[in-house]
């Protein structure tokens, strides 16, 4: 992360788009959505190429339009919750 | 002959009604004052139980070592844990708290007694 700015703004994309991931009802698109944002920034967090950075911004921004959409649908169209899921599961914790 | 009995019967009925009320009607009101429940006053949180859940959360990332753990240490530098992993501890935080922590205060969190500090500033947090 090159500058203060960028790495602020890093993680503050990195925050909203754990933030809106956790929300998809369905649990294996959410646990997908929490396990690719968070290989992701944990794979490119080493970067220090400016214009690469930015690039990865670039495609993070798109990608957390889409998972606030897709999210809210999955959120409309909730169905019932897998065996798997217990009442007070927190995704967010485990890794 | 009717309206005769009439109102002596009415009168005798008001009697006993005004008996009834009068005996009953301490009952009624403090039945009313249960009712009146204090919404508006908040629980608050002891800060033992704030710190003690904290701390929880920490032990729950298993990049943290558990004999590290302690109020004062310090996430990046004594915990080991990247600027990445410091957002899931804040978001850890929020989850159990029911609160959302804004940016600005988010980053200002570093250490669990910084995280103590700021939930019991917080009123809403649960």
């Amino acid at each position: 992360m090159a500058t203060p700015a960028s790495r602020s703004q890093v993680l503050a994309l990195y925050r909203s788009l754990l933030h809106h991931s956790s929300k998809f009802a369905a649990y294996n698109f959410r646990d997908y959505a929490v396990r690719r944002t968070r290989d992701a920034f944990h794979a490119a967090k080493g970067e220090q190429d400016p214009a690469k950075i930015q690039s990865l911004i670039a495609h993070g921004e798109k990608q957390l339009e889409i998972v606030k959409r897709q999210s809210l649908i999955s959120q409309l169209y909730g169905g019932e919750k897998l065996v798997v899921e217990t009442k007070h599961q927190k995704i967010l914790r485990r890794h | 002959m009717f309206r005769a009995i009439r109102p002596t019967s009415t009168l005798y009925r008001a009697s006993a009604l005004y008996k009834n009320a009068a005996v009953s009607s301490p009952a009624r009101v403090s039945m009313a004052m249960n009712f009146a429940r204090m919404y508006s006053a908040g629980a608050g949180l002891a800060r033992s139980d704030v710190e003690k859940r904290v701390l929880d959360i920490l032990a729950g990332f298993n990049k943290v070592d558990a004999k590290k753990i302690s109020l004062k240490a310090n996430f990046n530098a004594d915990l080991g844990l990247d600027s990445l992993d410091t957002v899931e501890v804040v978001m850890a935080i929020e989850e159990e708290f029911s609160i959302e922590i804004p940016d600005k205060d988010a980053d200002e969190i570093k250490s669990a007694e910084q995280a103590v500090e700021y939930i019991s500033k917080r009123d809403d947090a649960h």
